[in-house]
């Protein structure tokens, strides 16, 4: 009986660190295809960020405040640092900054320029950025750190337009 | 006892992989990727390469083909800066003397400690390396040249005077243009302060106008945070001279370009900058040329398609040839393409690509010995390249 529990207790373990590795996901080649696959035909913001982007680590937790306030905000996060970062370090900061139940992917290949061509060729990876996409798969760029007001009229835009 | 062995088993799997995280092991914290050259007045190539956490010498005196087994810079293990526009360098003094320069990450906040070594003895030792500044508030982007006379000058990229201003309540956009010239054996000397506020995240381009006339490009704040390029000549060793914008692009932007722009100085005194920018006014690569330190830039001249993803660019004048290179990405293939112009910049040959690859890459450079120009660059697949250029396309 004891025995059972603290096998139970030992696979909750391997379990959440199971949960902890795959929050976020490895941004490869063909990822940016699956990503806006599965969101297509619905209003979705991405924001691009990174741990080596200190106005980004600024502007996250208003992100966070955002997505608590505004259940119809569909967030995709996807940390585009030039060099793969650590993802204890990614997930660590996404947590503080309250985003830690929030879709994330993390750039993994460091080939960097063919990831940011297959989402846009014109991006040269200066971040922060986030990129509005509504249903229709039209897109919207904000460079830099975004005015959330902004953002908010764009998601009260497509819930009218729906 | 049978179950403590798998969890005593995943203790010790815990620590090692925090073990691995402390000594940069693959996969856990980033590592940079860069291979940065100099020649020796004797012909001989040095090259300065990052090793996870340490910084090796090598040299090759068959221009690149063979190098010899790694000199270690750094006797213990660093926590190197592998930002991507940092990069270790290494610069030969008219005696054969090597100096290397290189930067350390303090903490997970990028604050940074540039370092410099010496080696007297044709790279078979190298000294301890020391910081290039007293100061520990944080130091990035160090670059060290040699000027006409043998001086080593040093910038950097410092935030000593954030912590000033944060004291007197006042705010501090970026960072500060520093400066320090070679004192003898002692090191450097004090460290002063060109600039206050330029842009923190962007490497410098480094030339000579003379002997004790530094000459610095950079990503500069100009009001309205707008990251536009400027240039600063020092009128003598400890008088840098007023900022020269290069062009007025209008990048507006409260973030991290990581993209800093090149420099060459060309031997009737024309200066050559070229930069990348997403502004209001221009997006791309683009070159510019000045007749002088003090004359106005030339109508910015695109190097590429914005949407080649142009980067990365590189200057060198070389007697009369003044070489140009950058990197450019077509979906498939990153590409180096390179420029030469004979009369100071006024007329180009057509660009043509002189390396490619298919994977991950540093940013090309260029360097010279007493014949040629050659383009130095590291690619993952490829390995390290030194590629000949002609004189003529």
């Amino acid at each position: 009986m004891r025995l059972s529990i603290l096998l139970a207790a030992l696979l909750s373990i391997v379990s959440f660190w199971a949960a902890e590795a795959a929050d976020t996901q490895p941004f490869e080649r063909g990822s940016w295809a699956k990503l806006r696959e599965a969101h297509a035909g619905q209003p979705t913001v991405i924001h691009f960020w990174g741990l080596t982007c200190g106005p980004c680590l600024v502007e996250l937790p208003h992100w966070g405040e955002l997505q608590a306030a505004r259940p119809d905000l569909r967030l995709v996060l996807i940390a585009a640092d030039p060099l793969p970062q650590d993802p204890d370090r990614l997930a660590a900061m996404l947590a503080k900054a309250g985003l830690d139940k929030t879709e994330s992917w993390s750039f993994t290949d460091r080939f960097y320029e063919r990831l940011r061509y297959e989402i846009d060729p014109a991006w040269a990876g200066e971040l922060p950025r986030t990129v509005m996409i509504d249903r229709n798969g039209k897109a919207t760029v904000l460079p830099g750190v975004a005015d959330l007001a902004q953002v908010r009229g764009w998601l009260d835009a497509q819930s009218k337009s729906h | 006892m049978r179950l403590l062995f798998p969890l005593a088993a995943l203790v010790l799997f815990a620590s090692a992989a925090a073990a691995q995280h402390q000594h940069g092991k693959p996969g856990s914290a980033p590592e940079a990727f860069t291979a940065a050259p100099a020649f020796a007045p004797d012909g001989t190539l040095w090259l300065v390469r990052p090793m996870v956490d340490r910084i090796v010498v090598t040299r090759s005196t068959d221009l690149g083909k063979t190098f010899t087994s790694p000199v270690t810079v750094t006797p213990e293990p660093m926590n190197l800066d592998w930002g991507p526009d940092a990069r270790a360098r290494i610069a030969v003094d008219p005696k054969g003397g090597l100096i290397v320069t290189f930067g350390t990450f303090q903490d997970k906040n990028f604050n940074g400690r540039a370092y410099f070594a010496r080696s007297s003895d044709g790279g078979a030792s190298f000294t301890r390396p020391r910081p290039i500044t007293a100061d520990t508030t944080s130091q990035r982007f160090e670059v060290a040249g040699i000027d006409p006379t043998g001086r080593v000058f040093a910038a950097w990229l410092d935030k000593r005077n954030i912590a000033k201003a944060g004291a007197a309540g006042r705010a501090y956009p970026g960072a500060a243009l520093a400066y320090a010239w070679e004192d003898g054996d002692a090191g450097f000397g004090d460290t002063s302060i060109a600039l206050d506020n330029t842009c923190e995240c962007c490497r410098l381009g480094l030339a000579f106008a003379g002997a004790g006339r530094p000459a610095v490009v950079f990503r500069n704040i100009f009001p309205g945070s707008v990251r536009d390029h400027g240039v600063i000549t020092f009128r003598d060793a400890t008088t840098p001279g007023p900022v020269r914008r290069v062009s007025v692009d209008d990048w507006k932007i409260e973030a991290c370009p990581h993209h800093g722009p090149a420099m060459a100085i060309a031997p009737d005194g024309s200066y050559h900058v070229a930069w990348f920018t997403d502004g209001a006014a221009r997006k791309g690569l683009f070159y510019a040329r000045a007749d002088s330190a003090d004359a106005p830039y030339s109508q910015p001249r695109a190097l590429s398609a914005a949407d080649r993803q142009p980067a990365r660019p590189y200057l060198l004048a070389n007697g009369q040839a003044l070489h140009l290179v950058w990197k450019e990405f077509d979906g498939t293939k990153v590409a180096v393409r390179w420029q030469v112009s004979h009369d100071s910049g006024r007329q180009w040959s057509a660009a043509r690509t002189v390396a490619e690859t298919e994977d991950a890459s540093d940013h090309p450079l260029l360097v010279a010995d007493k014949q040629r120009t050659y383009l130095s660059w590291l690619t993952k697949v490829e390995g390290y390249r030194l590629i000949p250029l002609g004189d003529q396309p």
